[in-house]
């Protein structure tokens, strides 16, 4: 593959009821992304956002955001999925030969609308729709139960990953202030309040406002921009079937194809050698557990074994990850920017010493149905 | 300053969907009304769907709408559960008077699971693996909610 440099990023601070309108939130985003890097709205010849028209409340969501989103007179499209899918269509975009900057930005804003409502629209209409008893969140549970029984986990295990993940947000000025608790103890998570046993308020992603935004360049392009080029040296995506009664939700086979896609494309054969950080789209505190096994870092199972904080043995989320704030469409882009961040020694407080290549994750549906992973590296 | 919230234009566009079940969940509705439960089977793969699909996703051919299909039982083993505190539809506002669980059924004869409601258990009494059976509304008439949930089995 050519090589494909994120040259720059911005990202909107989360808010559980932002005060904005959502079009200031994505031009404050994209524009920021473009000062930043020192460049003009006409070096942008290509835009691709990643909003949902049921996020948005409106159909073709993205006619709206044409000048906030930078897109005016340029080629702009949209992907209905996370922010992360939207690079993948960016980079592919680049690497046609044909584009010298795209803008990628993705968001929404939950203050809006009942989030976890709007996801039962994902659900089969003329199966499970009617009777309104799968969405995201009672699907975690499920996911929670077959994780902790196949591998006789208890919610201890589980509860630490949110402990860690929201002591870490409370070191990045970004991520969601009601996530941000540096004091946070494991019975906090497991008394909280019960959102779909075995999983607690605190062991969920909160959804809040916010946008965020990358640009990506050739190589040509990258090196004129910036000296701090992070290339894009590895992706994997991967799929599983919708319904949740035929998949073994104790783990993500989909992830596991996606790192070894990722993994095969940046040469990458012991990941825990081979990494020095990951930042991943975690909807709930297990499913960190079960994409750090998906990615090869620990065996199945062991997940919990693994010391993955900021100083650990292989950090996971420095930055609080999702449980630190998720913005609809925005997350798992804001997951690329982190470790864009570790790579470039911009990390600030939640810095993870010396990294030279990260992975950094995407994901849409329920039980993350669909995973895209990236794998990135600095200029050595 | 006040703060205005427009909401969207209530009254002004009604826009519901009709979905149409297709051939092959008509087929299985049908049955509900009789109180059974049918799925069908992958001529490459033998696995049994239910609900029926009309193709193998895993073999990535078409299942045959005159054959293959199989009746299923009314029991089977609770393969996975959680109790919740909301309704779906709405966790901000509505909250459930008292805890509701759900369960992922595998049915006798399936392959697959299927969610539904888990009536008048006790906390203690949930267990993956146990059998449970379908608890069928009084007078089916041939939808999803003919199926009010499972109960033991």
């Amino acid at each position: 593959m050519d090589k494909v440099g994120i040259v720059g990023y911005n990202q909107v601070k989360c808010y559980s009821d932002a005060n904005y309108g959502r079009y200031e939130m994505i031009f404050e985003a994209v524009r920021g992304a473009i000062d930043n890097a020192g460049l003009k709205k006409k070096d942008i010849t290509t835009v691709i956002s990643a909003t949902n028209d049921y996020y948005d409340g409106r159909t073709i969501s993205n006619c709206f955001t044409v000048e906030v989103g930078g897109g005016y007179m340029a080629d702009e499209s949209k992907v209905e999925m996370d922010g992360a899918h939207a690079m993948l269509y960016g980079l592919m975009r680049i690497l046609s030969g044909n584009h010298k900057l795209a803008v990628i930005w993705g968001g929404s804003m939950p203050s809006c609308y009942p989030y976890h409502s709007a996801r039962l629209y994902e659900t089969d209409p003329t199966w499970e729709r009617p009777n309104a008893y799968v969405n995201d969140i009672t699907s975690s549970g499920f996911q929670m139960r077959a994780y902790m029984e196949k591998y006789g986990l208890s919610k201890e295990d589980i509860a630490k990953v949110a402990v860690k993940n929201k002591k870490n947000a409370a070191k990045n000025p970004l991520a969601l202030e009601e996530s941000q608790n540096p004091n946070i103890s494991i019975s906090d998570v497991l008394e909280a309040e019960i959102y779909a046993d075995p999983v607690t308020e605190l062991m969920v992603a909160p959804p809040c406002d916010s946008v965020a935004a990358v640009l990506l360049a050739p190589e040509r392009q990258a090196v004129k921009i910036t000296d701090k080029p992070v290339w894009i040296t590895g992706v994997g995506w991967n799929q599983e079937t919708y319904y949740l009664g035929e998949r073994d939700l104790s783990q993500s086979t989909s992830m596991e194809h996606a790192a070894k896609a990722a993994y095969d494309m940046a040469g990458i054969s012991n990941p825990r050698n081979d990494l020095d950080v990951a930042e991943l789209f975690e909807v709930c505190a297990h499913e960190e557990l079960i994409f750090t096994e998906a990615l090869g870092l620990v065996e199945k199972g062991k997940g919990p074994q693994l010391n993955t904080e900021i100083n650990g043995d292989f950090p996971i989320n420095p930055s609080g990850g999702a449980l630190g704030g998720n913005p609809p469409c925005a997350t798992g882009l804001i997951r690329i920017i982190e470790a864009v961040k570790q790579i470039r020694g911009e990390a600030g407080q939640y810095q993870v010493g010396d990294v030279k290549r990260a992975v950094a994750s995407g994901q849409i549906g329920m039980c993350a149905q669909n995973n895209i992973l990236y794998v990135l590296e600095g200029e050595n | 300053m006040s703060e205005k919230i427009i909401e969207k234009n209530k009254g002004l566009v009604k826009a519901d969907f009709g979905f149409w079940v297709g051939l092959y969940m008509d087929k299985f509705y049908d049955t509900f009304e009789q109180k059974k439960i049918i799925g069908n089977k992958c001529q490459e793969c033998g696995a049994v769907f239910v609900p029926p699909r009309n193709i193998c996703g895993i073999c990535n051919i078409k299942l045959p709408l005159d054959q293959n299909w199989i009746d299923v039982s009314d029991e089977g083993i609770l393969i996975n559960y959680t109790r919740t505190a909301y309704k779906v539809t709405d966790r901000r506002a509505r909250k459930a008077k008292k805890l509701n669980d759900i369960g992922m059924v595998q049915l006798e004869g399936s392959d697959t699971a299927i969610v539904y409601p888990l009536i008048d258990f006790k906390e203690d009494d949930l267990k993956t693996g146990m059998k449970v059976k379908v608890k069928w509304k009084d007078n089916p008439t041939g939808g999803p909610s003919d199926i009010e949930g499972f109960i033991k089995g």
